[in-house]
């Protein structure tokens, strides 16, 4: 079976399962249109952030430093949607964020400083400039100040007439996995942010151009072995350098998304450590498009249902992870791993005990949902994850051999 | 050669950064200018003989049109009345006790001898500093005593409001409107501080109507960036509420509250929000205004005020001072139209009943 075929199974396997666990659980939020939309909102970014990682490590350069240009990017879109509207503001993102970039790559291609000091210096120099300029930007505007920006004009958003409202009557009816697809229609077709259908074409078009075109092959290439590249002709320093930069370009968007998509304006410290969990995204999804797409949908869907009703619907995951890891150990007993097997017993003996003997999950469980599952997830279906095998590695030019 | 090549290279890159930087903060701003005036903090021109106030907000400064706007605006009135000097400072997030001491001694030896600390953060630094500097008074907003023995200090003052209370009328205002019986709640982190504004919340939805439902959500257990600053988290846990059948929900979250605004916003006519700290009616973008029906005050501003009143007099305030309905340090607003007089009037009546003593509002759920 293709990778393309086997993914669009897990993800209806997937949809089976948690319309499987609605029903018996009662949880009625946990597939609702609404819970839907708000897994997309807080996916996006998170996946973009994640695109801007894949970008930057698929040429060898480990970009830590992504949160910074995440957060670069929240404030160009800040200063440029305000004044020019939110199209304007996207490139003004992108440049912000490019900046980072560029900074980033100066420092790891041109001077070959370690990656990671590198990378964290810029999430400290953008976190410091975004403090300063935000205040010159915002402070004497009306409803600004200096850690905000003035309320921002949303780009449009998609309804698609007919099936919106159809899909917004199935998924009220409750029925088993047929109102839990009409949930996710109506996510995808009411009020669909035209900046999503970017991202979702940005990390398609990623996808395309790096591993089905000639120059995603010499981009890769810098990342598996610099200097077998560069014994074929490829500027290294050229490819490493535009690759950090396009990481910074996506990670600005990221920031764009999440001040006029998923908020109305810029907020200091509105971030909130997204850029790094981004980064895991991409590690989670094997350092490939559909992998980061599918670790950031995860991590945004549990993210977004545990902000909604939390109680509830963490409690009602408890019964999947349960019956999830329960199903792994017998796999793995009949495959005599008896260690591994006896882990995920207990671990889903635990869970189903959880969900049992309580009616609600409470609050101080529900924050760490999104990281759990995550965690879980990378832990038991992950276990095959290859980097970029030179990627971290300083290059310089003429050491091959 | 080739090193000042590279050093050549990074000065370039650096002058684009700055002035890309500078660029952009010109271009187009033309219309900010006009009113910089506003931004300009009052303690630049102050220069009075009264009390020298150093003043450390909490995350976020001025600007945040809630807590830390409100602890300036009493500052407003201190050098207005007092002939006060001052000198601001503000909270960096993720910053720990030792960087909050190293901010108020810094104030001291800027010559500054009556320190504000604008959030409960700054109880640990101010009872650490507060020996050291036995001339020096200290009052820290929301503070509390974070020593093992709960004795006072002679030169430090917590200054408490009960929130409880404020949150208790705009809570029987959400019973008194709601027609769903269905109403939300939503804090920014889980600590007892922002318990205290559910459970007075909570009181004053059931003693309006004991059947009506509460849907409560935190947004973060412990975290202030994610719990404060988090106006996305804010969005999508109001848009749930709303989805789910609320129809007023109150905000005790700080900037996240800012996306509770959006989604009431987008939920559309019928539904309302609640303010909190600050009248956020009056701050709130235009199109938002309709919809926030009220706002539970903090009197930060009293707060601020009357610690430098009473240092200035001689007769500094020390130990827990609390401000409460009856002395008008909490309340709610009005500033809203739709906010019909016959709920006023009932308000009114719930507020005497509290200062009175017949009702008593629980400071935890």
């Amino acid at each position: 079976m293709s990778r393309g075929a086997r993914l669009w199974l897990y993800a209806l396997a997937g949809l089976v399962a948690l319309s499987v666990v609605r029903t018996v659980t009662g949880a009625d939020d946990l597939t609702s249109a609404g819970t839907m939309r708000a897994a997309i909102i807080a996916a996006i970014p998170i996946a973009l952030a994640g695109l801007g990682g894949l970008w930057s490590e698929r040429a060898g350069v480990v970009n830590i430093g992504l949160e910074g240009m995440m957060i670069l990017g929240t404030l160009g879109a800040g200063y440029y949607t305000y004044y020019q509207g939110p199209w304007v503001g996207l490139l003004g993102a992108m440049m912000f964020g490019a900046i980072g970039g560029v900074l980033h790559a100066l420092a790891t291609v041109v001077f070959t400083v370690d990656h990671i000091v590198s990378g964290v210096a810029v999430n400290i120099i953008a976190a410091g400039v975004a403090g300063f300029l935000a205040e010159v930007f915002f402070a004497d505007l009306e409803g600004g100040g200096p850690t905000q920006s003035p309320s921002l004009e949303r780009p449009m958003s998609i309804t698609v007439p007919g099936i919106s409202d159809w899909s917004a009557d199935l998924s009220a009816q409750r029925w088993f996995l047929v109102s839990d697809l009409a949930g996710l229609i109506n996510a995808l077709t009411a009020g669909l942010s035209i900046f999503t259908v970017l991202a979702l074409l940005a990390l398609a078009g990623t996808g395309w151009l790096l591993w089905h075109s000639a120059f995603g092959l010499r981009l890769r290439s810098c990342g598996e072995s610099p200097s077998s590249a560069e014994t074929l002709g490829v500027n290294v320093y050229r490819y490493k350098f535009l690759a950090v930069t396009m990481s910074g370009v996506f990670a600005g968007f990221a920031g764009c998304y999440l001040a006029v998509v998923a908020s109305s304006g810029y907020a200091n410290g509105q971030t909130g450590g997204r850029g790094y969990i981004g980064l895991a995204a991409m590690i989670f999804g094997n350092w490939r498009p559909g992998g980061l797409l599918t670790g950031s949908l995860l991590f945004g869907f549990t993210e977004g249902a545990r902000l909604r009703q939390g109680g509830e619907s963490v409690h009602a995951l408890l019964l999947l992870i349960g019956v999830a890891l329960l199903a792994l150990a017998a796999w793995q007993l009949y495959r005599a791993r008896r260690a591994v097997a006896l882990l995920a017993a207990t671990v889903g003996a635990g869970a189903l005990w959880w969900y049992l003997a309580t009616e609600a999950v409470p609050d101080s469980f529900t924050e760490m949902t999104p990281y759990v599952a995550t965690l879980l997830v990378l832990a038991l279906f992950s276990q095959r994850l290859r980097m970029p095998a030179a990627d971290g590695q300083p290059y310089r030019r003429g050491e091959a051999g | 050669m080739r090193h000042s090549a590279r050093l050549a290279i990074g000065a370039v890159a650096a002058a684009t950064l700055a002035l890309s930087g500078c660029a952009s903060g010109d271009g187009g701003s033309g219309g900010g200018d006009e009113d910089a005036a506003a931004s300009e903090s009052i303690c630049d021109s102050a220069d009075g003989d009264g009390p020298a106030i150093g003043l450390a907000y909490d995350v976020g400064g001025v600007g945040d049109q809630s807590f830390n706007d409100s602890a300036y605006a009493g500052l407003e009135k201190a050098v207005e009345e007092l002939d006060a000097t001052c000198e601001e400072a503000e909270a960096q997030a993720g910053e720990d006790d030792a960087a909050r001491e190293e901010r108020l001694r810094t104030l001291i030896d800027a010559g500054y001898d009556t320190l504000i600390g604008v959030g409960y953060i700054y109880s640990t630094a101010a009872y650490n500093v507060a020996p050291d500097y036995p001339e020096v008074s200290f009052g820290v907003i929301d503070g509390f005593n974070p020593t093992e023995s709960q004795e006072d200090l002679p030169n430090v003052a917590n200054i408490n409001f009960a929130a409880n209370e404020a949150s208790f009328l705009v809570g029987a205002a959400a019973g008194l409107t709601t027609e769903t019986d269905n109403v939300g709640f939503i804090g920014g982190t889980n600590t007892p501080l922002i318990q205290g504004f559910e459970a007075g919340y909570v009181a004053g939805v059931k003693e309006v109507d004991p059947t009506i439902t509460v849907q409560t959500q935190y947004l973060a257990q412990e975290d202030p960036v994610k719990g404060f600053e988090n106006p996305a988290g804010g969005e999508t846990a109001a848009t749930g509420m709303y989805d789910n059948g609320a129809d007023v929900v109150y905000h005790a979250a700080g900037k996240s509250g800012l996306g509770l605004f959006d989604a009431v916003e987008r939920a559309g006519q019928g539904n309302w929000a609640i303010g909190v700290d600050s009248d956020q009616y009056l701050t709130a973008d235009k199109s938002q205004k309709p919809f926030i029906l009220t706002s539970a005050l903090k009197r930060i501003d009293t707060g601020v005020f009357e610690f430098a009143e009473s240092v200035d007099s001689g007769k500094q305030l020390s130990g827990y001072v609390t401000y409460d309905l009856a002395d008008g340090g909490v309340d709610y607003s009005t500033s809203n139209p739709k906010l019909s007089q016959d709920v006023i009037d009932q308000l009114d009546d719930y507020k005497q009943q509290v200062i009175s003593g017949k009702i008593t509002v629980p400071t935890e759920p």
